[in-house]
């Protein structure tokens, strides 16, 4: 299953903007290369909340073990993720 | 002469109501003012008394029986042998009936009765009648059991329906936990709360590092944090236990409540035997709970039988948080961290029962030291 990387990157920055504004935080400005968690504009619960929203929106179920900087660290990397984990389903 | 004593209306949207306590029998005397009767509708209980000094002649209805507001609940009379006119069946006039009459329930045990849903039966009674005493004595007995027993009973009753008008809504889950914790935490802990303010320098620098060695995704300081606290009442068991009937009760399995606001939710999530899992056991169990939370997928026991709690409202920039002490607890951290302040507060909520303000205050000292 082939899945619009430009859709998929468009969707996971539009939800880290309206995360981020839940916390009084402006993300507009985020590179698709930037790592989220340095970047401070969300905390933890906030990439939790990302997290959860990524699985339940492109059917993924990951495991613990999944949810790290490599995979899931950036906007680029999701996306990428995404891709790889769709093209082996 | 025979006078007629009237079933009494006990609010204005019921006709009938219950007979449920007859306190008398043909033949006795009563005075003005004794309770010949209790009656009972949906909203409340009212005691019928009589009105003078009189012979009961003739009882006209029986318990549970349903009595129409205005009827003849019985006759009085000056004398023994006055003469009633109504020919109504007369339910409860033999001797059998009688002694029946005698062992039903007062009034008000049968309230309680019926508020705790309990079956009459299995209550011992001490004396002729079933009385309040004899179901508060069950009750303090069956609580004795185990603590979770004494959690699970239902919150106190607001009997009184608001003047204002409205309609009852039924609870969630999470809103009748919600209510058994608050009425748990009024009515049975003794509450303190302390807190202490901290550098998070050292905290956030040493969280930092292990999110880089372990390439995580979250901060892993909140469940580091956590993760001490278990690790103290590991050391310290009466950080892990609670006070049932005056007695001390002990927990084995450390298990952690933690705080998870999910949407409009707030939930208690709970790691169990957390004393057993190792600091990267426990950052993947409770981050792996916390998803569950988010996505409203927990089972009943991720979020049942904490022993002891902990919580952050850091993300909603609150200076403090007083958090309420779940059920059957003795103490809940507490943490906040104002940004842009440089400083983190670590409060406790505790039940005085069991600690003092000192055995917290060295709880709140530990935890403020980043692990060596």
């Amino acid at each position: 299953m082939s899945v619009d990387n430009n859709a998929v990157k468009s969707a996971i920055r539009e939800k880290l903007i309206a995360i981020a504004s839940s916390l009084d935080a402006d993300a507009s400005g985020i590179s698709d290369e930037d790592i989220i968690p340095a970047t401070g504009l969300v905390d933890s619960a906030g990439i939790l909340e990302l997290v959860v929203w990524f699985e339940k929106t492109y059917e993924l179920t990951l495991s613990q073990e999944e949810i790290n900087i490599d995979n899931l660290g950036s906007i680029n990397a999701m996306a990428a993720f995404l891709a790889t984990k769709k093209s082996a389903a | 002469m025979a006078y007629p004593l009237h079933t009494p209306r006990v609010n204005n949207n019921d006709d009938h109501v219950q007979i449920i306590e007859l306190s008398v029998k043909e033949g006795d005397f009563v005075k003005q003012g004794q309770v010949v009767a209790a009656v009972e509708t949906d909203k409340a209980i009212v005691e019928v008394e009589s009105d003078r000094d009189a012979y009961v002649l003739k009882i006209m209805s029986a318990v549970d029986a349903q009595a129409a507001v205005g009827s003849v609940l019985m006759w009085l009379g000056d004398s023994q042998d006055e003469k009633v006119t109504e020919t109504v069946a007369t339910p409860a006039t033999d001797k059998a009936a009688s002694n029946a009459l005698l062992q039903q329930p007062t009034a008000k045990a049968r309230a309680l009765i019926k508020k705790h849903n309990l079956d009459i039966a299995s209550i011992p009674c001490a004396g002729e009648r079933l009385g309040v005493g004899d179901v508060e004595a069950y009750l303090l007995k069956a609580g004795s059991g185990t603590p979770r027993q004494m959690a699970t009973m239902p919150a106190e009753t607001i009997d009184k329906i608001p003047e204002v008008a409205g309609s009852l809504q039924n609870l969630s889950p999470e809103g009748r936990g919600m209510v058994a914790t608050v009425s748990w935490h009024r009515d049975q802990a003794a509450h303190g709360y302390l807190e202490m303010e901290y550098d998070p320098e050292p905290w956030d620098s040493y969280a930092k590092a292990y999110a880089s060695e372990n390439k995580l995704m979250l901060s892993p300081m909140l469940p580091l944090l956590a993760y001490q606290l278990v690790r103290l009442a590991a050391e310290n068991p009466r950080l892990n236990g609670t006070i049932v009937n005056g007695q001390r009760y002990q927990y084995e399995p450390i298990n952690l409540g933690f705080t998870v606001q999910a949407d409009q939710t707030l939930y208690l999530t709970v790691i169990r035997e957390a004393q057993n899992l190792s600091p990267q056991e426990f950052i993947e169990a409770l981050g792996g709970i916390q998803r569950l939370a988010m996505a409203h997928k927990l089972k009943p026991e991720q979020m049942t039988g904490a022993t002891l709690s902990f919580s952050s409202m850091a993300r909603w920039n609150v200076s403090r948080h007083i958090p309420l002490l779940p059920p059957h607890t003795s103490i809940m951290i507490a943490h906040a961290a104002p940004r842009g302040s440089n400083r983190a507060v670590l409060g406790a909520s505790y039940d005085h029962r069991l600690l003092t303000g000192f055995d917290v205050v060295q709880v709140l000292q530990a935890l403020v030291k980043k692990p060596a």
